[in-house]
């Protein structure tokens, strides 16, 4: 009962507890945010940065604490009691209809009618108007599929001010953006602040943290951490905080040895399935022994299809793919693994995983048919399990009921180690590794990004797409940069810097593949 | 061990779910009997309840019997499931594949006895899969949605064998097909005998075989691990090298054998029924939906559910002594597979109350520590 | 000149159901339920509609009987398609499995109840509601002859509910709405709409136009009603793929199949087919086959709604 308190804070959430089972994904936390302020929210993957923000916009009811807003105690029982407060968030996902223009997708769910009909002739003045304070640029009639990554986001950012939001929530806002676009989102929320708006700043990077946050609130899996001045408090501190340790950004690798070309891909075509263009476009590079060669680029760039046209799944539309000198470019995906191919997908539960199955079946998922693991079509139950076990053993792989659990029970790190697990034992000579470590903690982050250090040390070549910088500038040995489809550098982490790397990523700059 | 443990647990989740599914439709069929006439309905209801068992041995053989085709359907809608396929075409490989059967038993005269049911056997399950076929290369090659594409192979499939039975084995007067050849009638084994007055032949035991064959092909082979993956995650299955598209074919062309063997086996039971020119799609199919559903897509769980949509059709026809419509176990059938539907719920809360449950105990034992 | 209008006129008949049903198949799958109950809900629809006509017809009769009828069918439809919603929306049910058991039940539902009632399953009824020429507007010439004349008062109570339900679905707050439920749950929900009513209302529109479709499949064709709308809920279905979940494209999709049911059901009264020696089980396999041929040519690239047949589950962002 301090006295102005009232006055102090736009928004109080004090000791909140949310539960799903058993499981705390917030286990009484406070966070305070004083008006007009950045107030950032740091935490790992999984810490309970987007339970909590769910709590405050609505979508789940707490089952304990309160929040209060300008010193009164409120109730927020869905998104629209949130946004009649003035509380607006930019989600992670998109909350975009892919095939909705820009007008309707804002005014979805504030729609103004007349006798019944939609009247949208005010809603995009206003829009337009917003469009230019902010110099968004904003075409109100393209249709959401047909706008960049970031457009979206500033139809995102429009949703919030076209209702006139006063606390904005930005969940991870800076993920799928260029250096330069994060650099002007943060100079946009800036603006925002200054006119009066508050700001909860949901992240994991500390450099943007530094750059715009006046407070930061850390989460440590479901618990409150603490509350520090951003100015005040060095970097390290707040990672330590973050993780609960001290923690090494610094990649341990040995001595490069580099070997012959491994995996050479020529002018490799493919075509966009949404439009007429080229999504990988006569691309060309060539990955040796003993390296972690990286793809960066913003998402959407075509890495995807790179990876799809090289792995098998989906049809080429031109060029060449060689594995160790032998042209692999017609095989079916069995053979490119019996080659020696490794595969660890973008999305795992979709491409990598059979969730219904156990933890034993998923491991054989490319091997089942081999010799040791079934006689004349019938599978070996038993050798399949002792395998599993080892491979559980090496890999460290927990789950509830060991090699008979169900896939779909175990957590995120677990399931990535399995198809890890499941890749590297097959001995391969080539690793392709899609986002590797999304959403997952530091500790199994450190782990994969060991494993695939290994791997090179080893002499076998490992690509690897990100789209994270850090993990990028960390861990690669060379870094090709991707975009709309093309190869637009190539270049030695050591050599070039995080904002060269930016301008590369959107567009802005070129080094190799100038011809006309 | 502890696999063991772990399965049964399952399968007690699994009955009480169908069996609770059961309960609350024949509880509906009370209800409409209540409706439709109070003075009757509780003994119409307790003629369905007995089903079969009203008439003692004979009864059961006409369980037996009238269970025999919607085995075979359930399995086949049952085993596209599996690979995450919806059949409900087999109302239309079942009656390709009693065509084809009647047609070999009608024409092939010149098969020695032992043979010319085998063989009209063997040409059921031919069309049947070949029925299945044309929906499993849709979805596989051009993304055809098989729900759709086999409900018109239904259609198409009720009107050709219309037009064919006129074409080729036509009995003017009865409007119907011919009857086949004597030796194409299914052997009875002396099942006739044990189960006196009723059509019973081996009909019975070749759908028990194919209830074990497929169980086996599900859940111990290689071909059974890749038809699961692909049902339950194409698009991992493609990833890990399996050929989704073939899986898809072939698990379409299994299915459509075994309606068509279905049909075969009911129309080759020398109980007097013969192929009808009718608009009507075959009930048999649908009532595999019913039987597939209810058995949780698990060959030997279709079995059972066969034999007690079996029971209580019988039942139903039975009814008929206290005024009711038969129709009434449709009514049935069609709410236990509503509830079925609704039990995938109730499945969940079964576990949730277990996992509760040892948790709870796993806590308690912490505390006794 | 007159076989093409009889042939006009009697594709009305086949294809204006068509259109009603599939257009309500687009509201319950565009809100994002997969309705595959259609046809269930039309033979219930033209039960209660038929009986209804067949109890009332000795105190009413004409076009203010049909009408009373189609609002029956109408309600009946909508009351039975809630069940659907139910286990759809709420118990988040396989929407295949629960389609399939309406399916099951609606016929058996008509037959019981006619054959406890009056013994016999037929429900017969007098066709009152014939149209030989609309006043005024049946005199214009061709335009008269090929829609204001041999035809009934359903053909255009079809085409208002299809306008009716082309502007609500574009231009309205509800079709918004709806439209985001059915590609996007999360995002409508994340600005406070309420994809549970938003779907309940999908379906129940489903059902409503169903029912309303099975009365008026069976009006123009049949003078009695047997448990069976002849696959009709089915047909519907395709037409809405053909459509590609898209009304305009929905209605020229209904009108091809009118015009492929018309030949096949009134080929003997059309001279240049009826003189071919093709058996008149093929002209009843056409619809089917040319069905199952453009879905073919149209599976590729589907337009279908993003999130249709998926249980929306507010814990999964």
């Amino acid at each position: 009962m301090r006295e102005g308190t009232k006055v102090d804070y736009v928004i109080e959430m004090n000791h909140i507890t949310k539960q799903f089972g058993d499981f705390k994904a917030n286990d009484d936390i406070t966070l305070q945010v004083k008006k007009g302020e950045i107030h950032a929210l740091l935490g790992e993957n999984g810490a309970g940065k987007s339970t909590l923000m769910s709590v405050l916009f609505g979508l789940y009811q707490p089952e304990g604490g309160q929040i209060k807003l300008n010193g009164k105690e409120v109730k927020i029982n869905n998104p629209n009691d949130a946004n009649d407060l003035g509380i607006g968030m930019v989600h992670q996902h998109f909350k975009l209809v892919h095939n909705f223009t820009v007008l309707e997708s804002i005014v979805l769910g504030r729609e103004t009618i007349r006798h019944g009909f939609l009247k949208m002739d005010e809603a995009r003045k206003k829009i337009m108007e917003l469009s230019e304070r902010y110099k968004f640029k904003i075409d109100p009639d393209a249709y959401i599929s047909d706008i960049t990554v970031g457009m979206q986001q500033r139809v995102e950012i429009l949703k919030m001010l076209y209702c006139d939001n006063d606390i904005l929530i930005f969940d991870e806002p800076t993920a799928v953006l260029t250096p330069q676009e994060i650099e002007e989102l943060m100079k946009v929320m800036k603006q925002l602040v200054e006119e009066g708006k508050s700001i909860i700043f949901i992240t994991h990077k500390l450099n943007e943290i530094k750059a715009v946050a006046n407070r930061c609130t850390v989460l440590r899996k479901g618990r409150y951490i603490g509350t520090i001045d951003v100015a005040e408090t060095s970097k390290e501190a707040m990672s330590e905080m973050m993780v609960g340790r001290k923690v090494s950004f610094i990649v341990e690798k040995g001595r490069q040895k580099l070997g012959d070309v491994a995996l050479e891909v020529k002018d490799l075509v493919m075509k966009s399935k949404t439009s007429g263009k080229n999504a990988v476009n006569h691309v060309s590079f060539q990955a040796r022994k003993g390296e972690i060669l990286c793809i960066a680029g913003i998402d959407g760039n075509g890495q995807s299809e790179l990876v799809y046209g090289i792995t098998g799944m989906a049809p080429l539309d031109g060029g060449q793919v060689f594995m160790n000198g032998k042209e692999i470019t017609q095989e079916s995906i069995r053979q490119k693994c019996k080659d020696g191919m490794a595969h660890i997908p973008e999305d795992r539960h979709k491409d990598g995983l059979v969730l219904d199955f156990t933890l034993q079946e998923n491991l054989v998922l490319q091997t089942y048919y081999e010799k040791r693991f079934q006689s004349h079509g019938f599978i070996r139950f038993d050798k399949i399990h002792t395998y599993a076990e080892e491979l559980i053993k090496q890999f460290d792989i927990r789950s509830s009921q060991g090699a008979v659990s169900q896939a779909r029970g175990m957590s995120g790190g677990n399931q990535q180690k399995a198809i890890i697990a499941r890749e590297l034992d097959r001995n391969p000579e080539v690793v392709v590794a899609v986002q590797p470590v999304r959403g997952l903690d530091v500790g199994a982050i450190e782990y994969i990004h060991k494993q695939l250090v290994r791997q090179r040390d080893e002499g076998k070549a490992v690509l690897l797409v990100s789209l994270e910088l850090d993990e990028v500038m960390n861990v690669s040995d060379r870094i090709l940069v991707m975009y709309e489809g093309e190869i637009v550098a190539d270049v030695v982490p050591g050599e070039v810097t995080v904002e060269e790397l930016g301008l590369y990523m959107a567009g802005a700059k070129r080094s190799v593949g100038n011809e006309a | 061990m502890k696999r063991k443990k772990l399965f049964q647990g399952e399968g007690i989740v699994n009955f009480s779910s169908s069996l609770m599914a059961i309960i609350a439709g024949l509880l509906f069929g009370l209800i409409i009997l209540l409706i439709s006439n109070p003075s009757q309905a509780w003994n119409g209801f307790m003629m369905i309840i007995q089903g079969g068992f009203t008439d003692g041995i004979s009864g059961i053989g006409n369980v037996l019997y009238t269970a025999t085709p919607i085995i075979m359907t359930g399995l086949s809608v049952g085993f596209a499931f599996k690979t995450g396929l919806f059949n409900i075409g087999a109302s239309g490989q079942f009656t390709m594949g009693a065509f084809a059967a009647v047609l070999v038993g009608v024409k092939m005269t010149f098969l020695p006895a032992g043979l010319h049911w085998v063989v009209a056997l063997i040409a059921a399950m031919a069309a049947g899969a070949v029925w299945g076929f044309v929906p499993g290369l849709l979805k596989a090659c051009l993304n055809v949605n098989e729900v759709i594409s086999s409900i018109m192979m239904n259609y198409i499939g009720m009107y050709g064998v219309n037009m064919a039975i006129q074409e080729f084995c036509y009995d003017q007067v009865k409007n119907q097909s011919l009857p086949v050849a004597a030796g194409a009638n299914l052997p009875r084994a002396g099942l006739d005998k044990l189960f006196p007055g009723t059509n019973l032949n081996t009909g019975i035991l070749i759908a028990v075989i194919f209830a074990v064959i497929v169980y086996i092909v599900l859940n111990k082979t290689t071909f059974g691990y890749e038809l699961k993956a692909c049902g339950q995650n194409p698009s991992a299955s493609k990833y890990a090298g399996i050929n989704a598209k073939r899986n898809v074919i072939l698990s379409m062309v299994i299915a459509g054998a075994l309606a068509g063997l279905g049909g075969a086996l009911l129309y080759l039971a020398n109980s007097g029924r013969y192929l009808q020119v009718l608009d009507v799609i075959a009930a048999e199919g649908f009532n595999g939906i019913a039987v597939a559903l209810l058995g949780l897509s698990n060959p030997i769980g279709i079995l059972f559910a066969g034999l007690f949509i079996g029971h209580i059709t019988v039942g139903g026809y039975n009814m008929q002594l206290f005024d009711f419509v038969p129709e009434v176990i449709d009514m049935i059938i069609a709410a236990i597979i509503y509830c079925g539907a609704l039990s995938l719920l109730f499945k969940e809360m079964i576990h949730k109350f277990q996992q509760k449950r040892t948790k709870k105990s796993a806590a308690n034992g912490k505390g006794d520590k | 000149m007159n076989t093409f209008y009889f042939v006009i006129q009697q594709t009305m008949f086949f294809a204006i159901p068509l259109l009603i049903v599939a257009i309500g198949g687009m509201y319950a799958e565009r809100s994002g339920v997969i309705n595959i109950a259609l046809e269930g809900i039309m033979v219930m629809g033209a039960f209660t509609g038929i009986f209804f006509i067949n109890i009332f017809q000795s105190s009413l009769s004409g076009q203010m009987l049909l009408l009373l009828a189609i609002l029956v069918s109408g309600v009946t439809g909508g009351v039975f398609s809630l069940l659907h919603a139910f286990a759809a929306i709420n118990m988040k049910a396989d929407q295949t499995i629960s389609g399939t058991a309406l399916n099951m039940f609606a016929p058996a539902f008509a037959i019981f109840v006619a054959r406890m009632i009056q013994g016999v399953q037929q429900i017969q009824f007098t066709d009152t509601f014939h149209i030989s020429k609309v006043p005024v507007l049946g005199d214009i010439p061709i335009i008269g002859d090929l829609f204001f004349q041999n035809c009934y008062v359903t053909t255009y109570v079809g085409i208002l509910i299809f306008i009716i339900a082309t502007i609500v679905i574009n231009n309205t707050r509800f079709g918004l709405r709806l439209r985001a439920c059915g590609e996007h749950p999360g995002a409508a929900d994340s600005v406070g709409v309420n994809v549970t009513k938003i779907r309940y209302a999908g379906t129940v529109i489903s059902g409503i136009l169903a029912g309303i479709g099975g009365l008026v499949f069976v009006i123009p064709t049949s003078t009695n009603f047997n448990g069976s709308v002849a696959g009709y809920g089915f047909l519907a279905l395709a037409v809405l793929i053909f459509g590609q979940w898209r009304s305009g494209k929905i209605f020229f999709a209904a009108f091809f199949f009118g015009i492929m049911k018309t030949l096949a059901s009134a080929y003997s009264a059309i001279p240049l087919l009826k003189d071919l020696p093709i058996p008149k089980d093929v002209y009843k396999m056409i619809p089917y086959i040319a069905t199952l041929i453009i879905l073919a040519f149209l599976s590729k690239n589907s337009q279908a709604p993003k999130a249709e047949g998926i249980p929306y589950d507010k814990g999964s962002r």
